[in-house]
């Protein structure tokens, strides 16, 4: 097994070749235009279709490394944020649907809220069944691809600013969250006259921006969600790379130092929570867009879990490394749920390779990139442009 | 007159019973460097534990250039100008000695105001007069995590400066070094002196006799003298508290 604190090696003079910024343009910059460029050879709608989905997925595990890999908050709810995000957006895709204009009324309904009226109850958002009106809204598109952010931004901040000023830390804020996703998992399946219970929003119609529709089936579908998530990674990147990122990642490393420097840690987690879960609800918002439905499934404790195995495979110290174990993972157990063999014995795979990467690449797929740049590096004799502004010499080394 | 820089009055905790710091009261000037020695269990660490907010004080009062500081957040009271320094060298293992620099020196502590890229002119002159005195360049792009005991030890200290504290407390800044690093330590810690105000807890007596210039010795949570090196020698009371661990040497 490869050491990945390469110190007798590097001699501690020499900077890593994977620490240098220009590494890490190169290495978005290589997955932006391979993802951007896709479509150009890829020209099966269907795949399409499918891999604008694991865009999305991969766009979740951007939001895993951001809370686990930078902040040290492992996040076991994160399907939480991503159901609400899919929700919002599926309630305004479902009021435009062609079935709710055609329930009898001149504004839209759902169809299923018709089937759960009582006998004679108006059929009109406001009262067709109770709570309905917090449907009316909705009628609006804008209103609920803003909620799909929102809701998870105020709730997570709410929940975020609980847990961190009672500095809870460790595996409780990943039982709380774990705990909290199941609940409201049971809460959306019971509102079943509102929410359509286990059967989720289907039949969607279609976004539509500016009067042209994008069917998920489109290249222009699929760009939307390719630039998407090139301007989250990038976003999420540079977040990473100001004082404020450095500062998050001091708090997780030791967050007593940070307290004593005097940062307030708890505003930290607070803030990067809080984007993460952001770019969780932009994420389920895309995939009702690509995928046309929203389900229960998607506060699955299986789903939130599987996140964290993507993230934790792609390497969660490394935001593009995430993102990459996301649309690999999901792109393999595509091709393998085709293969009757592997259908079933898929899931037990996935775990394996958890346990795998866990004991043996702590650093994931990231970590053997990074190792494979730092010996090319040494090989070429190249250093990284030290953060100091030092001047890395690696002949002093030896 | 200027405010001293830290008043301890009547400081006490109580554990359940136990009174680790019981009554402590003692008045450190600006720019001073004051020992606090102790025997094992003599409530020293719990007392600097006390002054920075780590723990709650059951009683007494912290004030800090005429600034009740007592209970306040750890945070609160670092930002009031109080920097501390671990028994266990605490600095950010997965981030390099230049990064726990980059981070110590970050004076705005908001969330928002440090969504800014590199460093400030002013910030890099300082962080370049830290590594010289501390004589971290040649480890700058190393993992913390990877240095050297001593080199850790020295990396806190930095990171103390960097912080720009008015108020340092030292707890044992010598555990664990070679007579070489200790001596290196007592350079660092003298070129501090008048710059900042200094509380130092150690054993090393003659690391003691290196920086020392006023001593306060604890006994059982309390005071029990204070005075000049040879004095404190001399105090029959100090002779008899420390009988039990074979006297001060």
């Amino acid at each position: 097994m490869a050491s990945f604190h390469s110190k007798t090696v590097d001699g501690g003079l020499v900077m890593r070749l994977s620490d240098s910024p220009y590494v890490d343009v190169f290495a978005y910059g290589t997955f932006i235009a391979a993802i951007l460029l896709l479509p150009l050879v890829m020209d099966d709608p269907f795949w399409l279709n499918r891999i604008a989905k694991y865009l999305v997925f991969g766009m979740l595990g951007v939001a895993i490394a951001l809370s686990w890999g930078y902040a040290g908050i492992l996040n076991l709810g994160q399907g939480l944020f991503f159901g609400i995000g899919a929700y919002m957006v599926a309630m305004s895709l479902k009021l435009q649907s062609f079935t709710s204009l055609q329930q009898g009324s001149d504004t839209p309904v759902p169809d299923f809220m018709l089937w759960n009226a009582q006998p004679g109850a108006p059929t009109d958002l406001c009262c067709i069944v109770p709570g309905s009106w917090i449907w009316q809204p909705f009628q609006a598109q804008w209103f609920g691809m803003v909620m799909s952010v929102i809701v998870p931004v105020v709730i997570s901040y709410i929940l975020a600013t609980a847990i961190f000023r009672l500095r809870v830390s460790g595996v409780y804020v990943a039982i709380i969250t774990l705990a909290l996703v199941l609940l409201a998992r049971l809460l959306l399946i019971d509102a079943q006259p509102l929410t359509n219970g286990f059967n989720g929003l289907t039949d969607l119609g279609w976004l539509t921006v500016a009067g042209i529709e994008f069917d998920p089936y489109l290249t222009a579908t699929y760009y939307i969600i390719a630039v998407s998530l090139s301007v989250v990674l990038i976003l999420a990147r540079l977040l990473t790379s100001t004082r404020a990122g450095l500062i998050l990642q001091s708090t997780r490393d030791d967050p007593k130092r940070s307290r004593f420097l005097g940062f307030d840690v708890a505003a930290y987690q607070v803030f990067f929570f809080t984007v993460s879960a952001a770019i969780a609800g932009f994420a389920g918002m895309l995939y009702v867009i690509a995928a046309e439905f929203a389900s229960p499934s998607f506060m699955d404790l299986t789903f939130s879990i599987s996140m964290v195995v993507w993230a934790a495979v792609g390497g969660r110290n490394s935001l593009l490394g995430a993102c990459i174990g996301a649309i690999l993972i999901n792109t393999i157990e595509a091709s393998a749920s085709e293969t009757e063999l592997l259908q079933e014995s898929w899931r037990a795979i996935v775990g394996l390779i958890f346990v795998l990467v866990v004991l043996y690449l702590p650093r994931g797929l990231a970590g053997i990139g990074q190792e494979a740049v730092d010996w090319i590096g040494r090989k070429a004799g190249i250093s990284g442009r030290s953060r100091s502004g030092r001047a890395s010499n690696p002949s002093a080394a030896e | 007159m200027s405010n001293p820089a830290l008043v301890i009055d009547g400081l006490s905790v109580d554990f359940g019973g136990f009174k680790a710091v019981d009554g402590f009261s003692t008045v450190i000037d600006d720019g001073e460097l004051r020992v606090v020695l102790g025997p094992n269990g003599a409530g020293k660490t719990t007392m600097m534990d006390l002054i920075t907010g780590n723990t709650r004080a059951t009683g007494g009062t912290v004030t800090m250039y005429g600034k009740d500081i007592t209970n306040h957040t750890e945070h609160e009271i670092a930002r009031a100008g109080l920097g501390r320094k671990f028994q266990i060298p605490s600095v950010f293992r997965d981030l390099t000695v230049f990064e726990n620099f980059e981070v110590a020196v970050t004076k705005q502590r908001g969330v928002f105001g440090n969504l800014r890229f590199g460093l400030r002119a002013d910030e890099k002159q300082q962080l370049d007069q830290i590594i010289e005195l501390t004589q971290t360049g040649d480890v700058i792009d190393k993992r913390a995590g990877e240095l050297s005991h001593g080199q850790m030890q020295w990396l806190e200290l930095g990171m103390l400066i960097a912080q720009e504290s008015r108020v340092i407390l030292l707890d044992e800044p010598t555990a664990g070094m070679t007579q070489g690093e200790t001596y290196r330590t007592s350079q660092i810690i003298n070129a501090l002196k008048g710059k900042h105000t200094i509380i130092v807890v150690e054993h090393d007596m003659a690391f003691v006799r290196e920086i020392a210039e006023k001593i306060t010795v604890m006994h059982l949570g309390k005071m029990l003298a204070e005075g000049r090196m040879e004095a404190i020698e001399n105090d029959p009371k100090v002779q008899d508290a420390y009988l039990g661990s074979g006297g001060i040497h």
